[in-house]
């Protein structure tokens, strides 16, 4: 059974917590009620400044049923024994009066009359004598400097050279607590919620307004195991009961990403006016506004107030935050309204031309059936990281799908091919046939479907694409070998051959280009129909032959093709950067092969460290590596291919279901170099897939907090695979 | 409660009647004052933080365990209380209660990878529940019994109709990794595992035993050299696991100590290691699991009383004098070394 956590405050002893079972301190005795968290806390834990707070109990009912100390109040009343029958343990008063510290000891003295009603304080506190244990003044010490271990040993040493001394009963309390609050510091940092939950209900005395960060903490651990009522619930005590201006601000603040807009009103409805008349949360209702179109991004199905919006566009007008233009952008891409997430994407690459702000801008013109411009947008960013990459080969998927062909030049058709071929994308490749197709090149044409069918060898229309091109060039037993490996997967493969190429071609389906993610799932690949002329376009590359360079004007000093066996080292080397600018990485691969065969000292050391970037940009890193180890290279280059080829390792590996190797190599990596969030997402789903779901949202949730889609989306797919009945 | 209390005694007197391993009221001879002092001096922080100093300054979930076990062994409650009370604090926060594997100094948060390791979970509940039943505490009891608990809820693994302890409770199962599930026959602390039976007597901790026993025979016969590697894969059948140096190294080195500490004195397990991990001037060998060849040769004192161990009680050959003599080196091996003079003080005074 899930423990519920119940939450109240108790009034019947004003400011007494009563503990009874501190921490793992488990003695069977009933302890008297004592001590609040506040007096003599060890460094690092908040001293209070405003009057006493009602304790907060934080019980476990359901581990708990029928105790009667789950609820402390009741306990004190039960436990507490006539005051005057009872020694009342003056030690830390004594303490404190001999370090002259007036402050702790007042409030010592305080909570000593709460507690013992008939007891009376010295005349002169400051006048109260030690009396003479200098050990247990040291073991106070430590206490107050937050040395718990080393307090543990000292009781343990003085016991064992001291037959039968016991340590006060209070100061073993404040210890146990003061464990637990470390405890519990440590476990939250790790996001190990349960374990926060588990300390904090086991140790009420925590979770006071004395320590208002501890309680934050137990309300994000609710939030974050689905207990958000739990977690409103402790947010609502910190605004009921704690007086502090500044705890009361950073709760809501806390609260905001955590919490359903609901649960924030009611949160907002204990606002307080300030002196100057304005509520206290004023300042916070815009980022209350952006977290609720944040929470509308990550989810395409949220409702969210009109008012939020508006309020959003204000301020992104007003402040002129790029942040919140994005925000804006990805609220409407997610909601079909491309015109709208294109002008905001536009504000919000105008401050600032990003990754993210470029891939909102594509996707938007994408479904605004402009998939040549989202193209050129997102070229320069293609390799920022997966999805960046993913919105840009679904650019090119969609815009060789374009009815009719569009013009395109032939520098970008060249360089989507490159993009297509190194990622090897199936879907561009696919289309790449039927554009090649169209401008009757067939040949092209079935070469792209074969590659398309190579990597992804269950894709029907590459099937179809390549039994049609096949049959056009009188390849019979192409046809036919097709035919029979699909035999039974596909109507219309059969019908190859035995119908005009008009018609047939007419036949197919219409396709559908890689989707992005999901805002552009549905996005329709529009197909032309089959032949039709477009000479003025000139040759669509085939995947794996050399490009003729026929019909291409000649940009640079590399354009053409030519077998660089024949090169002098030097050329050969500079012919290879200049095919890497153009984005022709096999080619230039063959160039550094002569450079480094031939050459000697920097040309080879050159060659070597030119190879092993085209070899990775060309995805074959197997001969990257090898490559690299050639000849020998400076640290900043040995360090950049390093890198490089972990992080193609670890996508690799990933890819193949090598989830353990992915986070290896990414280690790896993480060693020599800072890791990007995209590497942070990919770990992150590393994990999940691992099923070590609390690593998982610790590392999503770090790379959401830089904003990162990617990772509010690990965030939501760990939240499915959590619960997966939820779905 | 005190019904299951008074069973739990009954059940160590029993126990410690049985295997006879450290009988807690002669707990202060095991380890000299001198030794623990002169370990604690190198390897305890005074927070209670037993350091790898060979190793970045780290702390280990296992390097806890062993403080725990020695700051017992030497008598000292003292040392004993702030280990455990780092321990708990600082590494005790998973969700499941079990200690996180890694702990650096160096980093913030201390801990990066909430994963844990199964034989410093193990030892840690050994060294407990070892100090609560002599010191009669029963907080270091109820510490232990919870491990030892957790331990069975989610460390354990099923292999065919093997019972098989995970190295981690994440990463090393058959859906994690393309060779796994991987063992480490080193996390198998033998004498510790009677113990978590009587801790938590639902977990199948004598099957665990024994299976350990049946896994350790069955990597002893993967290379030529009769010495198992660290890391086994049992994909298949027993082979060194990937991604791990393929070798008998620092890892299993133990296993022979770990045997012979549990009161085990099978010669067709012990032998080997007596015949086959030292070179002729009794420096332990790492050893090539593929080719039987030394890879590097381990000259310290707390490496090279192992086989002399084995040795003494399986033959009754004297220890060296240059091995009986305590001086700290490094975190693991002056560690290892104790827990041998330990032993042998106190179940074989002819090997001293």
């Amino acid at each position: 059974m899930k423990p519920t956590v119940f939450i109240a405050a108790g009034t019947a002893l004003l400011g007494a917590v009563v503990l009874h079972q501190g921490g793992y301190f488990s003695s069977p005795v009933t302890l008297p009620p004592v001590t609040l968290p506040n007096v003599a806390q060890p460094a690092g834990t908040q001293a209070r400044q405003d009057g006493y707070p009602k304790p907060i109990a934080v019980a476990d009912r359901d581990d708990l049923p029928a105790k009667a100390d789950a609820a402390p109040a009741a306990t004190a009343a039960e436990s507490t024994v006539p005051a005057s029958s009872q020694k009342v343990d003056e030690t830390a008063l004594r303490y404190f009066a001999s370090k002259g510290d007036t402050k702790r000891l007042n409030a010592e003295i305080a909570r000593l009359k709460a507690l013992y009603p008939d007891w009376t304080p010295p005349e002169n506190p400051l006048a109260v004598r030690k009396e003479g244990d200098p050990q247990l003044d040291q073991m106070w010490k430590l206490y107050s400097d937050g040395k718990l271990p080393e307090l543990r040993k000292a009781i343990a040493d003085r016991q064992t050279a001291q037959a039968g001394w016991q340590p006060p009963a209070d100061l073993m309390q404040r210890l146990a607590v003061a464990e637990a609050r470390e405890q519990l510091v440590n476990a939250s940092n790790l996001k190990q919620y349960d374990a926060v939950i588990r300390v904090g209900s086991t140790n009420p005395s925590l979770l006071t307004c004395g320590d208002v960060d501890v309680l934050w903490r137990v309300a994000e651990a609710f939030a974050s195991t689905k207990r958000e009522d739990r977690a409103k619930d402790a947010y609502l005590y910190i605004l009921n009961n704690c007086k502090k201006p500044e705890e009361r601000y950073a709760t809501v603040q806390k609260a905001l990403p955590l919490l359903s807009r609901q649960n924030l009103d009611l949160l907002l409805a204990t606002e307080q006016k300030t002196p100057d008349g304005k509520g206290e949360f004023a300042a916070l209702r815009g980022d209350i506004a952006r977290q609720s179109v944040a929470n509308a991004d990550a989810d395409a199905k949220l409702v969210i107030p009109a008012a939020d919006i508006a309020m959003v566009e204000q301020l992104a007008k007003d402040g002129g935050l790029a942040s919140d233009s994005l925000l804006l952008g990805w609220y409407y891409v997610r909601r079909d309204n491309p015109q709208a997430a294109e002008t905001w994407f536009r504000k919000a690459r105008d401050k600032e031309n990003t990754a993210k702000a470029s891939q909102g801008l594509a996707l938007a013109l994408i479904n605004e059936n402009r998939p040549a411009e989202a193209e050129d947008i997102l070229y320069q960013w293609r390799n920022t990281d997966d999805d960046t990459r993913k919105v840009y080969l679904a650019s090119i998927a969609n815009l060789l799908a374009v009815t009719p062909p569009p013009p395109i030049k032939p520098e970008v058709l060249q360089r989507m091919v490159q993009e297509v071929y190194a990622n090897k994308d199936a879907a561009s490749a696919q289309q790449l046939g039927w554009y090649a197709d169209s401008l009757n090149q067939p040949q092209t044409a079935s070469q792209w479907f074969k590659l398309a069918l190579d990597w992804k060898p269950d894709d029907e229309p590459s099937a179809y694409g390549l039994a049609l091109t096949r049959w056009k060039i009188g390849d019979k037993a192409g046809v036919k070998e097709i035919q029979t490996a699909w035999a039974g997967r596909s109507e219309r493969i059969p019908t190859v051959g035995e119908r005009s190429i008009e018609t047939a071609a007419l036949g197919k389906r219409r396709t559908r280009a890689a989707a992005p993610d999901d805002t552009s799932e549905d996005q329709p690949v529009r197909r032309r129909p089959a032949a039709q002329e477009e000479a003025s376009q000139g040759e669509v590359e085939s995947p794996r032959v050399a490009r003729s360079g026929r019909g291409q004007p000649v940009p640079r000093g590399c354009s053409t093709t030519l077998d660089p066996s024949s090169l002098l080292p030097v050329v050969a080397l500079s012919r290879g950067w200049c095919l890497m600018q153009v984005n022709r990485p096999v080619e230039a691969a063959a160039a550094f092969e002569v450079a480094l065969r031939g050459g000697s000292g920097k040309t080879r050391a050159d060659a070597a460290y030119g190879q092993s970037l085209a070899y990775l940009r060309a995805g074959l890193t197997d001969r990257a590596a090898i490559s690299a180890s050639q000849a020998p290279m400076d640290s900043d280059r040995a360090v950049e291919i390093r890198t490089a080829l972990l992080e193609t390792q670890a996508n690799t590996a990933f890819d193949q279901g090598r989830y353990n190797e992915t986070i290896l190599a990414l280690d790896e990596r993480s060693r020599i170099a800072p890791e990007r969030t995209g590497l942070m997402v990919l770990r992150g789903y590393a994990y999940l897939k691992l099923r070590r779901f609390a690593d998982a949202e610790q590392i999503f949730r770090a790379a959401a907090a830089t904003g990162n889609h990617d990772a509010l989306r690990g965030l939501n797919d760990l939240n499915a695979a959590r619960h997966p009945s939820a779905q | 409660m005190s019904i299951s209390n008074h069973a739990l005694l009954l059940a160590f007197a029993m126990l410690f009647a049985l295997l006879a391993p450290v009988r807690p009221g002669l707990a202060a001879a095991a380890i000299t004052p001198a030794e623990w002092s002169a370990y604690k001096e190198k390897f305890l922080d005074p927070v209670g933080r037993i350091v790898d100093n060979a190793n970045g300054g780290i702390s280990h979930s296992e390097g806890q365990g062993y403080g725990l076990l020695l700051s017992y062994l030497a008598g000292n409650r003292g040392d004993f209380d702030r280990i455990w009370a780092f321990t708990r604090t600082e590494m005790m926060v998973r969700d499941d209660g079990l200690a996180a594997w890694k702990w650096d100094p160096a980093t913030k948060p201390h801990i990066r990878d909430t994963n844990n390791a199964t034989d410093g979970d193990i030892l840690i509940a050994y060294g407990l529940a070892l100090a609560g039943e002599a010191w009669r505490r029963p907080d270091l009891k109820q510490g232990a019994t919870a491990i030892a608990m957790a331990l069975a809820a989610g460390s354990l693994d099923t292999v065919g109709d093997l019972v098989l302890l995970k190295p981690g409770n994440a990463g090393f199962g058959s859906g994690d990794r393309a060779d796994g599930p991987v063992v480490n026959p080193s996390y198998w602390v033998f004498e510790a595992l009677p113990v978590m039976a009587e801790l938590a007597p639902k977990g199948p901790w004598d099957q665990l035993a024994a299976n350990g026993k049946l896994l350790l025979a069955a990597a002893m016969k993967i290379g030529p050299s009769s010495l198992p590697p660290d890391w086994v894969s049992l994909k298949t059948k027993p082979a060194v696991a990937d991604g791990f140096p393929q070798e008998f190294s620092y890892n299993a080195v133990r296993v022979p100590l770990y045997l012979v500490r549990a009161g085990i004195r099978d010669r067709g397990l012990l032998a080997p290691f007596a015949a086959g991990m030292t070179d002729d001037q009794g420096r332990v060998r790492v050893v090539d699991i593929a080719t039987g060849e030394t890879r590097e040769l381990l000259t310290d004192t707390g490496y090279r009383i192992i086989p002399a161990l084995v040795s003494c009680v399986l033959d009754g050959k004297p220890l060296a004098d240059d091995l009986r003599t305590f001086q700290p080196t490094d975190y693991y091996p002056s560690t290892l070394q104790l827990l041998a003079l330990a032993y042998a003080r106190r179940h074989h005074p002819e090997c001293l």
